[in-house]
């Protein structure tokens, strides 16, 4: 792979613009153009992801890159870490099967055109949060996405949508804000050194430091989930199931994921994050997030808002990974970011099916759903399973280290935590299962339909993809020991 | 390549069966039959000393390996017999069944995942196809999709991950705390924090134990084993619970046998004692107290595994003179697994024709079922430990070394010795129950006199004097035949089999502690031939009355109908105690709610306040202050007037300097 600095330059602004770009085009585009749209949308995220991964390899063969430049007294740069490249690589892979999933989904909704360009839009913002290289421009491209996503959250136009996304964006605005006074504080103590390096805030000395932890802590807290900053979220599940999958399974709750990884192990630092007592604060509150969220979860009955509980629960395992300060903690974090989105955007993307085919959203209501649309089911029941974190399944290995991690910092409560976390997601999903394939109601539906490939593929895709993974872990497994070695070589 | 063989090939027939959606009877049958040769072969090879090890070198942090010791390999072959002898039975009992097409494909995925978890080399892979058993044995267990199947399915998934879980941070912990990623059979590993290493060993311990049923941890056990068909119920009785014994093997290995001086472990021999003892009794008590034939053969199932986590306890406890108890549990491990299957699939037949499990409403079926009664009572002999067949060997075994414990002088170890007999009583008193409820009771005849009479004598008549529905396939009485051979063998001639096989197993057990260059298993040279004498064969003469005067006091008295009470039972009290966490919950949600929306109320009414304050300002109005009368001043004008007046002020009192360069403006031009 060619890796002149040239080209590594190109690969980058390449990978951030492509989803601008083409949101650009696809606005241009006149609403009649479906076929044509589809196609410009695929290509520009698939040239998104293929720039992205370009990147990303290149800085795990550690091969860096850096752009920037100043205007005014501040400087914007794009500098991609491992961690960013693990965010970016993603974000942007799974940006193509939402994007196939789509076409599949929203075939015969109106308000393609704004959809279809913000949902490129929010892909240049959330790759620029992955390779931003300063903090001004990480929260540049922060809040970019949450504004790029407010007009998906309220696609439908309803007053239900509506009111989720005042919610959606009074949450995420509030969040950025606390964020925006942190940086300015940070700046004032220690400029503007960057992330590749080494902590942002090594060697300042302020009482003041534990306070700025908390705000940035808080800021990035809303977009990560971390209870009681959750609220936005389930809210947020009016949107078409794509963006749910996609954005509020993944790209832009792993913003704030990604932010308070950044935050913890760029801004301040294993060391100063050790001597601000993280790891014995933090871990309590990511712990009893996990397992509130997912108790909560249990009694839901919209799939959806189901699976958004759960996700707020499973996001605290990255944090609960992050905060441990320890390399096996870290890298189950990783292995976890990077495993988890496969099971969780098949589960979306399963309801969705089911959604769209039957009208059920309720899962009191899905009894026989299973007889009539097996396959869909099947997925379900495999992404369900790969949420308790069962071995054939890749988010096994994300559970496994963060196990080990927690055990390492002398925190083995947390592992007990972990495990009946798995078991009370098993409480969630398989009751749903076993009442879609044995229930007496049977629908009247057919897993068919032009539609219906176009859904269930990136779903069958992404199952494949987590057994594989699964079985032999090493292919995913120099993302979380490139960062692991970043932080803590 | 045998090991790959013996693992891939069920696992292929099983996923083209599932690509296909159909399947033939014929498929189980043949892949068990290979797969039996592949284990017979394989346990040749490892027997004549070349320990079969596969590799398969991933890149990554996950390295599967395979390793046929000793123990696997008996383990493994043991479990391809009995895959062999319930797949031949499989097809004449599931055609009375739905869909035996999915049942055939599932039992494939549990035979590869059992046989998995035996030839598994390190714990991952273990891991791995301990999930891969739970996932696919849970269809075993839900195969009819009625109510009691789901239910007991939820139980048995649910103890399952959770015996999964368990094993996990067992591996976590234990790698943790010597540093290396435990090999099975490896031995013990030196670690350098032996409470962290405790701990993993209990998380190893609860996971398997879980899984073996081992009180308190066996309420799935009963719900699943008798929810399942028949042929399910047999290779869950028989072989599914081995593997959670087969792991506890394992544990104990790595825990060192009592052998190696291990800190932080001292108390795994005990425990294991005690939970066995209590299984012992908890699960002969059940069972008799059981109608329901299936039921109290799965209760027993939890009592005989008691005898095998005694045994693998006991050997733990007396270290080096641990050897003889670790064969018994060994040996009764395999003995355990031939006769409950047997069990099972004579029980079996009677349902297929009949369509009833309830002791009580069967009787007199001697005369219709000659073969299954005569095949039965192999079986029932057996697991009551008669001289002649094959439990009487491991239980004899145990028995001895339950002696050798007492000997030591500890007084609970002493007790432990008494109870083992007590359990004697009660195994054989509840085998004699089944029998005489199944074949030997004149149909009709009103056994029982307890309060909770299930039918009237006319009812219990016409219940037996049900037309033969067919006779029972002669496949099924040959896979029955195949077994009760077997355990006849084992009878007959206990000390051969106890040298061919048990010994060298625990010989390998014992030897992977050598690896540390620590003691091995003392074994006595006469193992082999001490089966036979006057004491062991009076002893066990005497339990069989004792259990058949227990019997007959209990049919005349109808003690066998009493119901625990619900705090008496396990389960009850789980109900009891969800039932309260649930209605904690529901408590808190409401006071929650309440909470939260009083704050959400409270909130409103006070931006509202607020709101309607600000407005106030900003409504033109006129009035005096002093004399000076204003009219017709908005509120943006009067903030004006104060700041400004504020400003005067502040700069009278606190009067700062002018900068220089803000005066530019009164400055004249140059």
């Amino acid at each position: 792979m060619p890796y002149s600095a040239d080209a590594l330059k190109i690969y980058l602004v390449l990978g951030l613009s492509s989803g601008a770009a083409g949101g650009l085009a696809v606005m241009l585009i006149p609403g009649a153009r479906r076929r044509l749209r589809n196609m410009i949308t695929l290509l520009f995220a698939a040239s998104g992801a293929v720039f992205s991964w370009l990147t990303a390899l290149s800085v795990f063969a550690g091969k860096g890159t850096r752009i920037g430049f100043v205007s005014g007294d501040l400087e914007w740069s794009l500098d991609p870490d491992p961690l960013g490249a693990v965010f970016g690589l993603i974000a942007s892979t799974l940006w193509m099967f939402a994007t196939v999933y789509s076409f599949g989904y929203m075939a015969e909704k109106s308000g393609q055109r704004v959809y279809y360009s913000f949902f490129l839009f929010s892909l240049s913002a959330a790759v620029g949060v992955a390779f931003a290289g300063n903090l001004v421009t990480l929260y540049l491209f922060y809040e970019l996405l949450t504004l790029a996503t407010y007009p998906l959250v309220i696609h439908e136009r309803t007053p239900e949508a509506a009111a989720a996304g005042t919610k959606y964006i009074m949450y995420n605005l509030s969040g950025a804000g606390a964020i925006l006074i942190a940086i300015i504080i940070t700046y004032r103590y220690a400029g503007d050194p960057g992330f590749t390096g080494g902590p942002v805030l090594a060697g300042v000395n302020s009482p003041m430091l534990g306070w700025l932890l908390v705000m940035y802590i808080v800021g990035f807290g809303v977009k990560a989930a971390l209870m009681p900053l959750h609220r936005w979220l389930p809210a947020a599940m009016v949107a078409p199931t794509p963006v749910s999958a996609l954005l509020h399974a993944v790209a832009v709750v792993y913003a704030g994921v990604f932010g308070v990884i950044r935050v913890v192990y760029s801004v301040f630092g294993r060391g100063l994050a050790g001597q601000l007592g993280i790891s014995r604060v933090l871990p309590w509150v990511a712990a009893s997030t996990i397992l509130a969220g997912v108790i909560v979860a249990l009694r839901q009955d919209v799939l959806k808002r189901r699976l958004a509980y759960q996700t707020v629960s499973h996001l605290s395992y990255i944090l609960l990974g992050a905060f441990t300060l320890q390399p096996w903690g870290l890298a189950g974090a990783m292995m976890q970011m990077i495993t988890y989105p496969f099971m969780k955007m098949t589960l979306f993307f399963c309801a969705g099916i089911i959604a769209r085919q039957t009208g059920e959203t309720r899962i009191s209501r899905m009894g026989g759903v299973g007889r009539k649309l097996p396959w869909t089911m099947a997925a379900f029941t495999a992404a369900a399973l790969g949420m308790t974190g069962m071995l054939p399944l890749s988010t096994f290995w994300g559970k496994y280290y963060l196990m080990k991690g927690s055990v390492a910092g002398g925190m083995w409560p947390f592992a007990l935590v972990l495990a009946a976390s798995g078991l009370i997601n098993a409480a969630c999903f398989i009751p749903v299962v076993v009442q879609a394939f044995r229930g007496d109601k049977t629908p009247s539906c057919k897993e068919k339909g032009g539609s219906m490939a176009l859904m269930f593929a990136p779903a069958a895709a992404l199952v494949v993809i987590a057994l594989v993974t699964g079985l032999v872990p090493g292919i995913v497994w120099p993302g979380a020991e490139a960062v692991t070695d970043w932080f803590f070589g | 390549m045998l090991i790959v063989s013996i693992l891939a090939i069920p696992f292929t027939a099983a996923i083209i069966m599932l690509l296909l959606r159909r399947g033939s009877p014929a498929v189980p049958v043949s892949v068990s039959a290979i797969v039996f040769v592949s284990s017979c072969l394989l346990l040749r090879g490892v027997f004549s000393g070349n320990d079969a090890v596969l590799r398969v070198s991933l890149p990554g942090p996950y390295v599967p390996t395979f390793r046929a010791d000793a123990a696997s390999s008996v383990f493994a072959a043991l479990a391809a017999f009995v895959w062999l002898a319930v797949s031949i039975y499989m097809p004449g009992y599931m055609k009375h069944e739905k869909r035996p097409e999915s049942f055939y494909i599932w039992t494939l995925f549990t035979q590869t995942a059992v046989l998995g978890v035996f030839l598994a080399g390190d714990f991952l892979t273990m891991l791995l196809f301990f999930e891969l058993m739970t996932v696919a044995s849970y269809f075993w267990v839900i195969d009819r999709w009625d109510r009691k199947a789901v239910r007991a399915g939820y139980l048995y998934l649910f103890f399952s991950l959770a015996a999964g879980f368990l094993v996990a941070m067992g591996i976590v912990m234990t790698s943790e705390a010597t540093g290396i990623l435990p090999a099975v059979g490896s031995g013990p590993a030196a670690s350098s924090d032996p409470r962290l290493f405790g701990w993993g060993i209990a998380m190893f311990a609860l996971g398997f134990g879980i899984k073996a049923g081992i009180v308190p941890l066996h309420v799935w056990l009963p719900h699943a084993h008798s929810a399942a068909p028949t042929p399910a119920s047999a290779l869950l009785s028989g072989l599914l619970i081995k593997v959670g014994a087969y792991g506890l093997v394992r544990t104990a290995g790595m825990a060192g046998w009592g052998l190696a001086d291990i800190s932080g472990v001292e108390w795994f021999g005990p425990t294991l004692t005690a939970a066995g003892i209590c299984s012992m009794l908890i699960g002969v008590v059940s069972a008799l107290l059981q109608s329901d034939a299936k039921r109290l053969l799965a209760y027993h199932s939890i009592s005989q595994m008691g005898y095998i986590a005694f045994g693998l306890g006991i050997g733990s406890c007396l270290g080096a003179d641990g050897g003889v108890a670790v064969a018994g549990a060994v040996y009764h491990v395999m003995n355990h697994a031939l006769f409950k299957a047997a069990l099972f699939l004579g029980v079996g037949i009677i349902y297929v024709s009949t369509h009833e499990t309830n002791l009580y409403r069967l009787g007199g079926l001697l005369r219709r079922f000659p073969v299954t009664a005569a095949l039965m009572l192999v079986a029932v002999l057996g697991i009551t430990g008669a001289p002649g067949l094959n439990g009487y060997a491991s239980k004899t075994l145990l028995h001895h070394a339950a002696g050798i414990a007492a000997e030591t002088g500890s007084r609970w170890l002493a007790w432990a010795e008494r109870l083992f007999v007590v359990t004697g009583v009660g195994t054989a008193a509840s085998f004699i129950k089944l029998y005489y409820l199944i074949f030997l009771r004149k149909p009709g005849e009103e056994a029982h006199r307890g309060k909770r009479a299930d039918k009237s004598p006319a009812d219990a008549r016409e219940q037996s004097d049900m037309p033969a529905k067919g006779r029972a396939p002669a496949w099924m009485h040959a896979a029955m035949g195949l077994l009760a051979a077997a355990m006849v063998g084992i009878g007959v001639a206990p000390g051969f089999f106890a040298e061919k096989l048990v010994i060298p197993v625990v010989r390998t057990l014992g030897a992977e502690q050598g690896i540390a260059g620590l003691a091995a298993f003392a074994l006595p040279d006469h193992v082999g031939s001490a089966f036979w004498n006057a004491g062991d064969v009076f002893s066990i003469i005497i339990t069989l009355i004792v259990g058949m005067l227990v019997c007959i006091a209990g049919l005349r008295l109808g003690i066998f109908h009493w119901k625990p009470p619900v705090w008496m039972t396990e389960e009850g009290l789980g109900k009891m105690a969800a039932k309260g966490v649930l209605r904690l919950w529901d408590e808190g949600a409401r006071e929650y709610h309440v909470i939260a929306d009083n704050a959400h109320e409270s909130g409103d009414a006070l931006k509202n306040r607020l709101y309607s304050f600000v407005r106030k300002f900003d409504r033109a109005r006129s009035g005096t202050v002093g004399r000076v009368t204003v009219t017709g001043i908005s509120a943006d004008a009067a903030l004006l007037f104060v700041i400004l007046a504020l400003l005067i002020v502040w700069y009278i009192i606190v009067h700062p300097d002018i900068p220089e360069s803000w005066l530019w403006i009164f400055r004249t031009q140059q």
